[in-house]
């Protein structure tokens, strides 16, 4: 079903819970302010963390202690993305004050939470075996770090009974799961969803690999909150960030009969693959401007009915110029105006999706688009309306976000105001 | 290995697991009917007695260690290390 047949059949999917766990702030309005502020969480990796000399900068997200989101018994071999998600679903949940069971049957509760997995956990795993032998390995170790863990510590956690995934596609995966949680809403699998993804990338192998890949900005470590520049003509890679987002989604008219407020609808989303390479993105950009087109069809609106739109932006010369091209194209050569999270957060992977579906949220939501930092001189081959310098007073009806993903994948969603009787105050 | 050193090894493991064991004694039951050790902990604390003491337990005692308790788990360590201590001499 589309959006725009769910919206004439009364299935609207409706936000109605947002948490974060980012390096600038573990709320949507918190991320939103950063951006409008200028206001960088990017930090040098500090002198006593296990990545300095090979991590230059980074996006470090706030200490959580894994026993104040999951008992302590089961805290003995735990992936931060785990603990970060944890976190993030917990504040989603209470920001919808939802509690299944009371407000919602179990079993037409949905869990879709995503993540590249805890690689960390497993590296130490790894390392713990060279050392030790058999005994080194803890036989926690794979409810500590599979990349469906997330779902299954949160629906254990909750008591959600029914529909549950995980997705991997990569930094793509946040967004994939707002798309999922909003099928399974239109289709009628659920009443409420509790979609997100949490990522936490700080471990050598990693590091080393994004290093030996030339993925990573550089030249950047007496100005760590200037590395990230999506757009500009000195972008010279991504900076990786940890973080996590979750959001509760739930049909408008669920939400209406507990006589809960709802921030936006999720009015379309579309995926596609680029078929082209397995990390590079196509420079033509055509899978990315066809996902785009596909998700403005699915909410049924045209081109210029979006009013904004929150890049993937992840300040690479290649992504940047090739989502830059996508844009024009999907938008038949007109660019609506246009900026990029990533420049205060970092790259948090897959868990990026969600912060910028929550700043795309808040943008639609506070007529007020905010500016990508640290574009000071655009790259000419990223020609868009850039919101830049500032935040954009600007009232408008729609906002899309788009993710993009190792592997070629690309996710769109589009947003819109909400269908909910009640709208909560941003 | 006396009983007393086999049960503060068994104790500084649970420990290491997140479990309290200031009100564990040689008569407490490891599974649900007593310290309520969950079965993944259980698998860890027979790697760590088998790593340290020499010993093996097939996959059915693992399983059974649920309804052991504290003092019976010692004496099947102890039982154990006893051939090898002498073969040592």
């Amino acid at each position: 079903m589309s959006g725009a047949a769910a919206l004439m059949s009364g299935t609207s999917v409706c936000v109605t819970g947002m948490g974060l766990v980012t390096s600038v702030g573990t709320t949507a309005a918190g991320v939103m302010d950063a951006m409008c502020e200028g206001r960088s969480g990017v930090a040098a990796t500090p002198p006593d963390h296990p990545l300095t000399g090979s991590l230059e900068v980074g996006g470090f997200a706030p200490p959580i202690d894994p026993d104040s989101v999951l008992p302590r018994s089961e805290t003995v071999v735990v992936d931060r993305y785990v603990v970060m998600v944890m976190q993030a679903a917990e504040d989603a949940l209470a920001d919808a004050g939802v509690v299944v069971g009371r407000d919602v049957d179990p079993f037409r509760t949905a869990v879709v939470i995503s993540s590249t997995g805890g690689l960390s956990t497993l590296e130490a795993q790894v390392l713990a075996r060279e050392a030790r032998g058999r005994p080194g390995v803890s036989p926690y170790m794979l409810p500590g770090m599979l990349p469906n863990m997330g779902a299954c510590r949160i629906a254990i956690k909750y008591g959600i009974r029914g529909y549950s995934s995980a997705i991997a596609t990569a930094c793509a995966a946040g967004a994939h799961s707002i798309g999922e949680g909003a099928r399974l809403l239109r289709d009628g699998v659920a009443d409420v969803v509790v979609c997100g993804c949490g990522e936490a990338p700080f471990f050598p192998t990693l590091v080393d690999t994004f290093r030996n890949a030339r993925a990573l900005a550089h030249g950047w470590k007496a100005e760590p909150g200037a590395a990230s520049r999506p757009f500009d003509r000195r972008h010279n890679g991504m900076v990786l960030a940890e973080g996590a987002g979750v959001f509760v989604l739930e049909r408008a008219a669920h939400a209406d009969g507990r006589g809960a407020a709802g921030y936006a609808d999720v009015v379309g989303w579309a995926a596609t693959n680029d078929a082209h390479h397995p990390l590079m993105p196509d420079p033509e950009g055509e899978g990315a401007a066809q996902c785009m087109r596909l998700a403005l069809a699915d909410a049924g609106i045209g081109p210029r009915e979006i009013g904004y739109v929150n890049a993937h932006g992840t300040s690479t010369k290649l992504g940047d110029q090739a989502e830059a091209l996508a844009i024009r194209k999907a938008f038949g050569g007109y660019s609506p105006p246009v900026s990029a999270t990533k420049a205060v957060t970092g790259h948090m992977l897959g868990a990026s999706g969600m912060a910028e579906a929550a700043v795309t949220v808040l943008a639609l939501r506070r007529g007020l688009l905010p500016p990508t930092h640290n574009l000071d001189d655009p790259d000419p081959a990223c020609e868009l309306d850039h919101v830049r310098k500032g935040p954009r007073r600007a009232e408008i009806t729609h906002a899309l976000s788009n993710s993009f993903g190792f592997g070629g994948h690309n996710v769109s969603v589009v947003f819109g105001r909400p269908s909910t009787r009640l709208a909560r105050q941003v | 290995m006396s009983h007393e050193e086999i049960r503060a090894f068994l104790f500084k493991a649970l420990s290491r697991l997140n479990y309290d064991t200031s009100r564990m004694d040689d008569d407490t039951v490891f599974g649900p009917a007593g310290a309520d050790v969950e079965s993944l902990a259980l698998a860890e604390l027979a790697v760590r007695v088998e790593d340290e003491f020499g010993v093996v337990f097939d996959d059915e005692e693992a399983e059974m260690m649920a309804a052991m308790t504290v003092g019976e788990l010692c004496a099947t360590v102890a039982e154990r290390l006893q051939p090898a201590s002498t073969q040592g001499h």
